[in-house]
Order: structure tokens, then C-alpha cells, then sequence
């Protein structure tokens, strides 16, 4: 026997996964929006790479926000490290964009690279590895991931399973629809 | 993360000889190796589940460093470095992406589908979208974008293991290409992703160490980083400004395209169904970027450390960029460095192929049949059938005209991003995602990407400069997949089971 179609009430997306698909749209848009003007005709103009500049920045940070949120806790501490990288991004590549061409024989050097090759190479390279994978582990079990959650999981699949061997629902490959 | 120019890397790529004394005994171990855990691994994998996800799971470390080792291909040796050589570090926005894809793939896909795994015994990515949407079709059709990009890849990367081989042994292309394959075949059709993981442990660990005594190695011969960007700056300043000789829009595009892209790349996404434990995730995205950055050291520093010695003339000029490590390798670098960085480029090669072959085994004998509602009987037995068909295929055709291969293999990574992207990472983690808006945006990422790369490869068409066909299908895919979901909303609510809703709300 199988079991109607689940038919659950559409669970309102809370408002932090809200907003973050909302940056998500925002930030494809701009991407895609920087990709339109280099089709124009003529030359590309310079500020179709600020489009990408900001819009991956907030796409990526869209996405993060979108797998870390949790129901009506949002993603509680995590905002802080979220919005650090973000900047780390924006400022990162709007100061290469930005900052005038000045790599020469007499440049100073930051850490062995002149100075708009060591804010790209240091701070979009290097400074989110310090920051982001630490924030994951120190906020995994409130945050991510607890023993009870998979728990939970594997008393559903229990339950799923016994009603299979019971014969009072299908596998659920074969209720597969479309 | 960056198989993608494997095919530049390696194809265009004639490596010199470099069969020394040393550089075969090392081949040849490494080899000795690679059979080894290959007869160990035959003996655990007794059901189609230990040969798709490794039966029980992998611990922590050791399912790091394998998913590190099929991260990165013998581009990271051979063409990448070659790369930064000739455009500077514009380069380096192919890898610096590595800063965040991980911990980004953590939050987004690895609990969800470890947790999938859990919930349904899931094997593969088509598995956990067909789960998601209710659908088989959603899964036939994410299956197809898979083998379409498996296709290419397999054959360069039997190019490559060919191309790697043939230096290390002098055995000549053809023989090259049968050797690695035959090796991978070996492993991959006897102990499954269970060969698979642990040979990429060894392969991983290989690459890393070869990476890191290369940097250092660098580092010493030209006097420090600042030694090195002195000598470039007062021959070729642009090559150190941020974008090297690349546009900004280019640069930007390559950060783009390998950083979203990076969670739709099947050979490292599968492996989140591999952990044993769920809980162990917590470490993963640390330790490994921490193994990435190790892996990479090497792109980095012979890229630019070459520029500089060729700069200063204590290298020869090179013959074209692909030359910059071996160059390095066969001319400054101790011997035996050498024979562990070719057999690293060998790793990285047969580390691929041996993913890759896995999942377009699990494609065909389980994603496919499953979409059209049948299951096969003997998913092992078939499994290993599969693979042997595979490989032989893709070492046929790697056999067969460069530029046909070269063609295959150009739209791997950015048809597996914009096929993928989407409906897999978006829509576990959107609940207002829809059959219709996941099948849509495959289609058109599959679309999108083939016309681009057939009209741009034929020179039908030409991209304005910095544009890519993985980034505007990654683009078109990702718009199509909101838009069509916002126009089927009302469908949403009944297409997600309550076990993937509660995976979806964890």
C-alpha cells in the first residue's frame, strides 16, 4: 500500500534564509548583469568588473548563509565571520580594482609582494582559511550538526524502514513522481 | 577544484623525458604501492554499496586527504604553474577560491547529504536530487548532465596519464595511455571507492609532500619571496599587479567559476556520503583547505620562482609555459625531488580517472535504471563491468585525435557547475525550490554550456574578453532555476518527503 502524496503546509521560509536567497538573486543578477555589458558593443566598461567584485562577495556569502541558517535561529555567532569575509572579498578586490598601478622595481614589498598582489594573494587567499573553517568547528554542535539531529534522522529512517518491511508503504523510489 | 584545465595542462603539454634512474625506481615503487592497497581494498569490497560509498564509511583523515587528492589534478603540477608563467597572477584566482569552497560545501551540501546518506542510503548525487525533487526524472537528467561531463574528462585524464607516464618511463604515448589506465582500471574495478580513497590517501600525501619540499626548494634557490618579486618587478612589473596580465573581468571570472562552481564537482561532493561518522564533519573543511594550501604551495611558487630565474638568466628561456616545472624539475631541483613531483602528477592523474570512473559506473548502472524505474540486479557485478567499459572507453579515445580530446574535456568542471549548482545546492537548502525549476535549470546548463563551447571551439563564436561559457551557463542556470521555481511555487510544499524535509531543517 502506499502512502498519499505528503501534502505538509509550505513551511515559511524564516526570514534569514529569506534574505539570504533574496542576496543570493542579488549577487547572480549583478554577476550576470557585469557578463551583459562585456556583449555590448564597443569596449567593456570598467565598472562591469565592480559588478563581479560585489556580486560574487555576496553571492558566496548568500549561499553560506543559506546552508548555515537554522530554522528561527538564524545563523546566530556565525554573522560575525559571514560578514568579515564578505568584507574581506569586497575590500580585497575593489582595492586591486581601485588602488592605482604602482608595482615597480622600488615597490615595498608585504610579506615578499607588492602591495595590491599582497592584499589579493594574503587577504582573499590566506584570511578566510584563518577565520571561516575555525567558525565551523567552534559553532558546529549549536550550529551544524548534534548528536541529537542525527538522532532524529535515524529514527525517521527507522520508522521508514520498518513501514516498508511491513508492507504499509513503498520504498520510496517507487513513489517517485515526475 | 581545478581539474578543469587538466586538458591544457596536460595535453598541450609535450613532457620531456625524464627517465632517469631515480625517476623510474620512484615510478616504479609508487606503482608497487598503488597495486598493493588495490589487492587489499579487492578483499573488503564485497556489495555494491562498499564498491559506490565505501560500505560503512571512511574516517576523518583518511576521506580528507583523498578528497584533497581528486581536488586537484595534474593541472596543480604542470599547468598551472605554466599559467601563472605566462599571465602572472591573475593565475592565482583559479586556486584562491580554495580559501572558502570547502567550508562553503560544509554549510551548503555536507551535512545535508551525509545526512541524506543516513536517512535513504543514498550513493549518489543523483540519488540525493532525485530524493529532494520526488522525481525520477530530475535524477535521470542530472544523471545524463554527469556522464556528459564524465565523457570528457575521462578521456583526458587517460591523455594525461599517458602524457605523465611517457615521460617518467619512455614507454611512448599509446603505451602511456594503457598503462595508467590498465593500473586504474585495476584498482578502480576491484576495489571500487574503496581502492579509490585509499589510494588517494597515498596519492594525496604524495603530492603534498612533493608540493611543499618543491616551495622550499624555491624559496632557498632564489633568495626568498622578496628576492623573487624583486628580479620580476624590474623586468615585468605587471606580471606581480593583482590581475597579472589578465583583464580584471577574467580574473574575477576564474574566482567566480571555481568558487561557486566548486559545489557542483561530483568527485568531491560524492564523498560527503563517505564519512562514517556525521559528526566527524566538524574538522573536515579545516583540515581540508589546510591540505589544499600544502597541495598548491607548488603552483604558486614554481610559477612565479621560474619567471624570476628565467628573468635573471639562471634558467634557459623556456620553450612554452607548460615547461616551467619541468624545466625547474629536470634542470635545478635535486633528482629524486623531481621523480616524487612526476610521480605526484601521476597521482593526481589516476586519482581523477579513478573518481571519475566510479561515479559514471554508479550513473550508468544505478542512477539510470533507477530513473526509468527499474533497478538493476547486481549493482557490484555490474558496477565493475561498467567501469571496465569505461576506462577502456576513455583510453580509446584518448588515443584518438588531441583536439577531439581536448574539446572533451574543456566543459568538465563548468557543466558540472551549472548543471549542478542549483538544484542540488540551492535547492537542499531551499524548500521553495521546485521539480520543474531543477529539471529547467539542468537543462539549461547543459545547454547553455554545450552550444557556448561547440560555437566558441568551431570559432563560430567568440566571447568578449573575460567572458567564459562555464560562467554565463553557471549565470543562466542559476536565474532560470529562481525564476522557474517562483513561477511553479504552489507545486514546492509536495515535492519534498518528510524525511528530506527534516534533513532540509536540520
Amino acid at each position: 500500500m502506499t502512502e498519499p502524496p505528503v501534502s505538509v503546509p509550505p513551511a515559511s521560509e524564516d526570514a534569514t534564509r529569506r534574505a539570504a536567497l533574496v542576496a543570493l538573486f542579488i549577487g547572480i543578477a549583478a554577476i550576470a548583469a557585469g557578463y551583459a555589458t562585456a556583449f555590448s558593443a564597443g569596449k567593456t566598461p570598467a565598472w562591469a568588473a565592480w559588478l563581479l567584485a560585489l556580486g560574487i562577495p555576496v553571492a558566496l556569502a548568500a549561499i553560506m548563509i543559506l546552508g548555515a541558517a537554522r530554522g528561527r535561529r538564524g545563523i546566530g555567532p556565525l554573522k560575525i565571520p559571514f560578514a568579515f569575509v564578505a568584507l574581506v572579498l569586497v575590500i580585497g578586490f575593489g582595492a586591486a580594482l581601485a588602488l592605482p598601478a604602482t608595482e615597480g622595481p622600488l615597490s615595498t614589498l608585504w610579506l615578499g609582494l607588492p602591495a595590491r598582489a599582497a592584499i589579493v594573494i594574503y587577504g582573499v587567499g590566506l584570511l578566510p582559511i584563518v577565520v571561516l573553517p575555525i567558525a565551523y568547528a567552534l559553532t558546529f554542535e549549536t550550529q551544524t550538526l548534534s548528536a541529537e539531529d542525527v538522532e532524529r534522522v535515524r529514527v525517521l529512517a527507522r520508522e521508514n524502514q520498518a513501514a516498508i518491511e511491513n508492507g504499509t508503504r513503498e520504498p520510496m523510489d517507487n513513489q517517485r513522481r515526475g | 577544484m581545478i581539474q578543469t584545465a587538466s586538458v591544457s595542462a596536460l595535453l598541450q603539454v609535450a613532457l620531456p623525458n625524464a627517465a632517469r634512474p631515480a625517476v623510474v625506481a620512484v615510478g616504479i615503487l609508487y606503482f608497487a604501492v598503488v597495486l598493493g592497497i588495490s589487492v587489499w581494498a579487492a578483499r573488503r569490497t564485497r556489495t555494491a554499496r562498499d564498491f559506490f560509498v565505501a560500505g560503512k564509511g571512511i574516517g576523518l583523515v583518511a576521506l580528507t586527504v583523498a578528497s584533497v587528492s581528486v581536488s586537484v589534478s595534474g593541472f596543480a603540477f604542470i599547468g598551472g604553474p605554466g599559467f601563472i608563467y605566462a599571465v602572472g597572477l591573475g593565475a592565482m584566482y583559479i586556486v584562491l577560491p580554495a580559501a572558502v569552497t570547502n567550508v562553503m560545501g560544509a554549510w551548503v551540501l555536507a551535512k545535508r547529504m551525509r545526512l541524506l546518506g543516513e536517512a535513504r542510503a543514498l550513493i549518489t548525487i543523483p540519488d540525493a536530487i532525485g530524493a529532494r525533487y520526488r522525481s525520477r526524472a530530475a535524477q535521470g537528467l542530472s544523471a545524463v548532465a554527469i556522464l556528459v561531463g564524465i565523457v570528457g574528462y575521462m578521456a583526458t585524464n587517460a591523455l594525461a596519464m599517458g602524457v605523465v607516464i611517457n615521460s617518467i618511463f619512455g614507454v611512448g604515448l599509446g603505451w602511456g595511455i594503457w598503462i595508467g589506465m590498465g593500473v586504474t582500471l585495476a584498482y578502480s574495478a576491484s576495489g571500487g571507492i574503496l581502492a579509490g580513497i585509499y589510494n588517494d590517501v597515498f596519492q594525496g600525501t604524495l603530492m603534498a609532500v612533493a608540493s611543499v619540499l618543491v616551495f622550499l626548494f624555491v624559496l632557498n634557490f632564489g633568495g626568498g619571496l622578496g628576492e623573487i618579486s624583486r628580479t620580476i618587478l624590474a623586468h615585468e612589473p605587471t606580471f606581480l599587479g593583482p590581475w597579472g596580465k589578465l583583464t580584471p573581468l577574467a580574473a574575477l571570472s576564474f574566482f567566480f567559476v571555481f568558487s561557486m562552481g566548486s559545489l557542483g564537482q561530483p568527485q568531491a561532493v560524492h564523498k560527503y556520503y563517505m564519512l562514517r561518522d556525521p559528526l566527524q564533519l566538524k574538522w573536515y573543511p579545516l583540515l581540508k583547505t589546510l591540505g589544499l594550501v600544502l597541495v598548491l604551495l607548488l603552483y604558486f611558487s614554481v610559477g612565479v620562482g621560474v619567471k624570476a630565474f628565467v628573468l635573471s638568466g639562471r634558467l634557459a628561456p623556456l620553450a612554452s609555459p607548460d615547461q616551467a616545472t619541468p624545466a625547474l624539475l629536470l634542470n635545478v631541483t635535486p633528482i629524486i625531488l623531481a621523480a616524487l613531483v612526476f610521480s605526484g602528477v601521476a597521482a593526481a592523474t589516476m586519482s581523477a580517472a579513478n573518481s571519475f570512473i566510479n561515479i559514471g559506473a554508479a550513473v550508468v548502472t544505478h542512477d539510470l535504471p533507477v530513473a526509468f524505474g527499474r533497478r538493476v540486479t547486481n549493482e557490484l557485478r555490474w558496477g565493475r563491468t561498467v567501469t571496465v567499459l569505461i576506462a577502456i572507453a576513455a583510453a580509446i579515445t584518448a588515443q584518438r585525435s588531441g583536439t577531439m580530446v581536448a574539446f572533451l574535456g574543456i566543459f568538465g568542471w563548468g557543466l558540472f557547475a551549472s548543471t549542478l549548482v542549483p538544484a542540488l545546492a540551492v535547492g537542499l537548502n531551499w524548500q521553495g525550490a521546485t521539480r520543474a525549476g531543477a529539471m529547467a535549470s539542468i537543462a539549461t546548463g547543459l545547454i547553455v554550456t554545450l552550444g557556448l563551447e561547440t560555437a566558441a571551439y568551431w570559432k563560430a563564436f567568440t566571447f568578449p574578453a573575460g567572458v567564459t561559457a562555464s560562467a554565463v551557463a553557471m549565470v543562466s542556470s542559476f536565474l532560470v532555476f529562481f525564476i522557474v521555481s517562483w513561477l511553479t511555487r504552489r507545486t514546492a510544499p509536495t515535492q519534498i518527503d518528510p524525511d528530506v524535509r527534516l534533513v532540509m531543517e536540520i
